[in-house]
């Protein structure tokens, strides 16, 4: 054991000795972290990638002619389905699955993701909704449940679930 | 030095002397040989409890929210390019692996890279989009996964929270790292490094007989487990004793880890360069840092290129000395060559191709410093600032980069286009705020502290608590619509009016423009922003039905109980002036604003989450009839002047806001899918020559019709019906002319006055009408 230390200690010093300089050349093995020196140049790219927004085509867009009200000023559009409904489907998929995983926070997150793409989707808050009222938050499901009901007035169906819902808070 | 025993006497005229030294020497060299054997002991020891526990300050990782692509959605050719040039994405002329895109003229096909998401992966995946404009007309992959409905792509990462030594790296398994950049490493930095013990005599002979030869330092003979003890212990001491130490060590770090353990620690461990205070550390962060891509995306050349670095990375930094990096480069490449790492074919490829560097990303954590406090503000609540710097925490934020790059290069412009010269004086010039937030969910989605892009100081937006002038008055009529008291076409009276206040003090109002407007309607009170029958209201309803509605809509401040309130003597900022309006857009649902999604650790476990939440503080009747006047003010009031330059955005709703002496210029609107609010004015209060209308609408509109903010598409709620009144507003029902009518929405319950209603004869028809537009619905 002592044979074997002084062996590796002998070895140490010699290789000590060998590799140590006093200064240090350009080309140090290592470079440490003493060049604070080294800033890059700051330039930045952002100028062009905003030019190309910028001078993107602005599309015009094209607003159904008002439904309902009489007179010409307040407008009121009907919300055209612009999304097809395949991405909320995608995610409302998920949210299912999310669900029988048991991980509802993520079922929660697909909701409102969802949301994101079809912010008027009443079904999209109920089920937003229902995932909060599972995971024991019915303030927060509430809040979400009332807003489901402000954009339901079409489906009977989904606003009687969504009372339903509500009354069981 | 424990090794100088002394030789047995030769002569017998000194045996006495040396006989007397003798004892003392051997004594000597026994403590000395303790103390070298205790020290070696300590080192071993060291090394085993450092090694062992060796984990890095990781900075904290923020990103921007993610681009999601499905069919619709509202992204253009362009600005998805943009995007994927941002990631470090190479445009290539065929796809043929994760990062690389191709652009045609209405189509990108790209592939993937997948990110581990807080909520999923997502996985790489190759894909068309096609373009429409400015949306996604179709998504597909290829024959195996056919039409895609939804993919989500990696967020940018916009700031890092970097710990206080600087220090910056993205940890890498030895697995996930090329193995042609390992070879490169171990060919020029320590060919022997699988055969040593930590240290090799043979490389050490070899760099001394090179720099005696050389007559200078030209080769150094660590070995790679020598360099990383040198890193890892962060001295700059070139001591005897140090070198030693360090020796030691590597025989030590050899004795107890593997090979792999040691290159593992050494590839993420190494200093490959410097950005500002930040220090580039580990292969897979100056992957990123130089080629702006993951290393495996990295040709034979960049990795060669990256493994020279370590020899100075300074010296070889190819930013700045290109040259110097390519014939390091070729170095390395040789150096494979000889040690059959790669093939002459591979070699004479690797040094034909261009030393391609990406473009410098602005420094990372000073890119969005308005938006960044906002952030750390958030986080406050659920983290210290320690842990934001060293656990590589992964936060991800609701930062939405085409609209907050949008921001930062057109504010400028638009606050100079209306800055008056005459008020521009020496000191300061016009400063300017902003906040867009997403009118449906509160997530911020983008926001400037001042009116310069990417301007670190005094934060307005969070922290200019300035009057907010008219921009009050909506929480006035939507308190004063919702005690079912008042409809749209209740008369109000402006007329010059005084009010005691405490003491012997009075206050008189004034309209903006001096002018009395005598009998007016509601909406008309409103669209126009007329103060006095907005005291007339005020006063009617109470300063504190007032108050708390503006608590409803979510101020959480102290509010002064002041008639003054009624004309926006509260100081607010920015932000907080879009939480109201948030409550607003949302059709009375308030939900609290964010700028953080959810945290996760460096490995993608999920930590915290910040999702939306809701709650309804205003019935939907009393918020549609507060809207119709909202969306007036750019119809007939006040936000006139910008329907021409916003005609394709059209209907919007919105207040513009003006204080004394025209200090502050304020405007406060949104469409369907964003709030903004702008706030011009100068730090020391000076007159800005500007009203709401002239300075701080015209930025609004400038940014938001840029940003193609979608109008408003707001569904009168079944129980609202429509009613025709006489143009002119008048108390007494002998004073109606029908002969000239308005067509406005009222709650059942609150219908127009008879002095106003022009619907008598036909009220049964019209009756029987209403209904069935109700049920028409």
């Amino acid at each position: 054991m002592i044979l074997r230390i002084s062996w590796v200690l002998c070895f140490s010093i010699l290789t000590g000795c060998a590799s140590y300089s006093t200064g240090r050349g350009i080309l140090a093995p290592v470079e440490s972290r003493d060049s604070n020196t080294t800033v890059e140049p700051q330039q930045s790219n952002n100028a062009n990638r905003v030019e190309t927004i910028q001078s993107a085509p602005i599309q015009r867009r094209e607003i159904p002619p008002p439904q309902l009200p009489p007179a010409s000023d307040p407008v009121i559009v009907t919300p055209a389905p612009s999304v097809p409904a395949s991405a909320s489907a995608t995610l409302l998929a998920g949210v299912d699955s999310a669900i029988a995983e048991g991980d509802l926070e993520r079922a929660a997150a697909l909701c409102e993701r969802a949301l994101r793409i079809n912010p008027r989707d009443a079904l999209l808050w109920y089920r937003l909704a229902d995932v909060r009222a599972q995971q024991g938050r019915p303030g927060e499901a509430e809040g979400f449940a009332r807003r489901a009901l402000s954009y339901s007035a079409d489906d009977a169906e989904l606003t009687g679930k969504i009372n339903t819902l509500l009354s069981d808070l | 030095m424990e090794k100088s025993k002394p030789e047995t006497p030769q002569d017998g005229q000194q045996a006495p002397r040396k006989r007397r030294w003798w004892p003392l020497a051997k004594r000597l060299s026994l403590v000395l040989g303790t103390v070298v054997v205790l020290w070696c002991l300590w080192i071993d020891f060291e090394i085993r409890r450092d090694f062992e526990a060796l984990q890095w300050a990781l900075p904290a990782r923020l990103y921007a929210r993610p681009v999601e692509l499905y069919v619709g959605a509202p992204i253009s050719q362009a600005e998805l390019g943009d995007y994927l040039d941002n990631l470090g994405y190479r445009e290539s002329a065929q796809v043929e692996g994760p990062g690389e895109y191709e652009r045609s003229p209405s189509r990108i096909r790209l592939w993937t890279r997948g990110f581990d998401f807080w909520d999923g992966t997502e996985p790489s995946l190759y894909l068309n989009v096609e373009f429409d404009a400015r949306k996604v007309r179709a998504l597909w992959g290829d024959q195996n996964t056919g039409d895609l409905t939804l993919v989500r792509l990696e967020p940018a990462e916009i700031a890092q929270i970097n710990p206080t030594t600087g220090e910056d790296r993205v940890p890498v398994r030895i697995s996930d790292v090329p193995q042609e950049l390992i070879d490169a490493v171990i060919a020029v930095e320590d060919q022997r490094f699988f055969s040593h013990f930590g240290v090799d005599p043979i490389g050490i002979g070899r760099a001394l007989v090179a720099n005696l030869r050389a007559g200078s330092i030209v080769q150094g003979g660590s070995t790679l487990t020598q360099q990383l003890i040198k890193n890892l212990y962060l001295s700059r001491q070139q001591t005897l004793r140090r070198k030693i130490e360090e020796a030691l060590m590597a025989l030590a770090l050899e004795l107890h880890f593997s090979k792999d353990e040691i290159l593992d620690a050494y590839i993420n461990e190494v200093f490959l360069g410097q950005q500002g205070n930040r220090a580039i550390h580990g292969f897979a962060l100056a992957s990123e840092y130089y080629f702006s891509r993951p290393l495996s995306e990295l040709s034979l050349s960049e990795l060669a290129t990256l493994a020279g670095l370590p020899r100075g990375a300074s010296y070889y930094n190819p930013r700045r000395y290109p040259e110097r990096a390519t014939q390091r480069r070729d170095i390395v490449l040789a150096r494979m060559l000889s040690q059959n790492y790669i093939t002459a074919q591979q070699l004479e490829a690797a040094t034909r191709e261009p030393l391609k560097v990406a473009a410098s990303a602005p420094s990372r954590g000073k890119a969005y410093p308005a938006f960044m406090e906002l952030v750390r503000n958030d986080l406050a609540r659920d983290y210290d600032r320690e842990s934001l710097q060293t656990e590589g925490l992964r936060i991800f934020t609701t930062l939405d980069l085409r609209v907050q790059d949008l921001i930062d290069s057109n504010l400028e412009a638009a606050v100079k286009s209306v800055e008056r010269a005459a008020a521009s004086g020496t000191q300061g010039q016009l400063e300017a705020a902003v906040v867009i937030s997403d009118a449906i969910t509160g997530e911020v989605r983008g926001i400037a502290g001042g009116r310069q892009r990417g301007y670190a100081g005094f934060n307005r937006a969070l922290n200019a608590r300035r009057p907010i002038g008219s921009l009050v008055k909506p929480a006035i009529y939507l308190a004063a619509l919702e005690s079912g008291q008042y409809s749209l076409a209740s008369v109000l009276a402006d007329q010059p009016i005084t009010i005691p206040l405490s003491g012997s003090q009075e206050w008189s109002p004034k309209n903006y423009d001096d002018k009395v407007y005598g009998d007016v309607y509601l909406f008309d009170a409103l669209e126009r922003s007329m103060n006095l029958a907005t005291v007339d209201l005020g006063m009617q309803l109470g300063i504190d039905s007032v108050v708390r509605m503006l608590e409803k809509l979510g101020y959480d401040a102290e509010i002064p109980l002041y008639p003054s309130l009624l004309l926006g003597a509260i100081d607010m900022s920015p932000i907080e002036v879009t939480q109201l309006y948030q409550t607003l857009a949302s059709n009375g649902f308030r939900s609290p604003l964010r700028a953080v999604e959810a945290v996760t650790t460096g490995q993608g476990a999920r930590l915290e989450r910040y999702g939306i939440e809701t709650v309804q503080v205003s019935d939907p009747e009393s918020m549609y009839l507060l809207e119709y006047a909202l969306q007036g003010v750019f119809n007939r009031g006040t936000a006139k002047s910008v329907t021409g330059r916003m005609e394709d955005n059209l209907p919007l709703a919105g207040k513009t806001g003006t204080t004394n002496d025209l200090r502050d210029s304020w405007f406060a609107g949104y469409g369907d899918d964003l709030v903004g609010v702008v706030w011009l004015g100068y730090d020391d209060n000076r007159d800005t020559g500007l009203t709401g209308a002239t300075g701080a609408l015209r930025v609004w509109s400038e940014l938001m019709s840029d940003l193609n903010i979608q109008p408003r598409l707001t569904l009168p709620p079944p129980k609202i019906v429509w009613q025709d009144v006489s143009a002119q507003a008048v108390r007494q029902a002998n004073e109606r002319d029908c002969r000239a009518t308005l067509s406005l929405p009222f709650m059942p319950g609150r219908l127009p006055d008879s002095a106003i209603s022009c619907e008598d004869n036909e009220s049964f028809l019209q009756d029987i009408f209403d209904r069935v537009r109700g049920l028409g619905r």
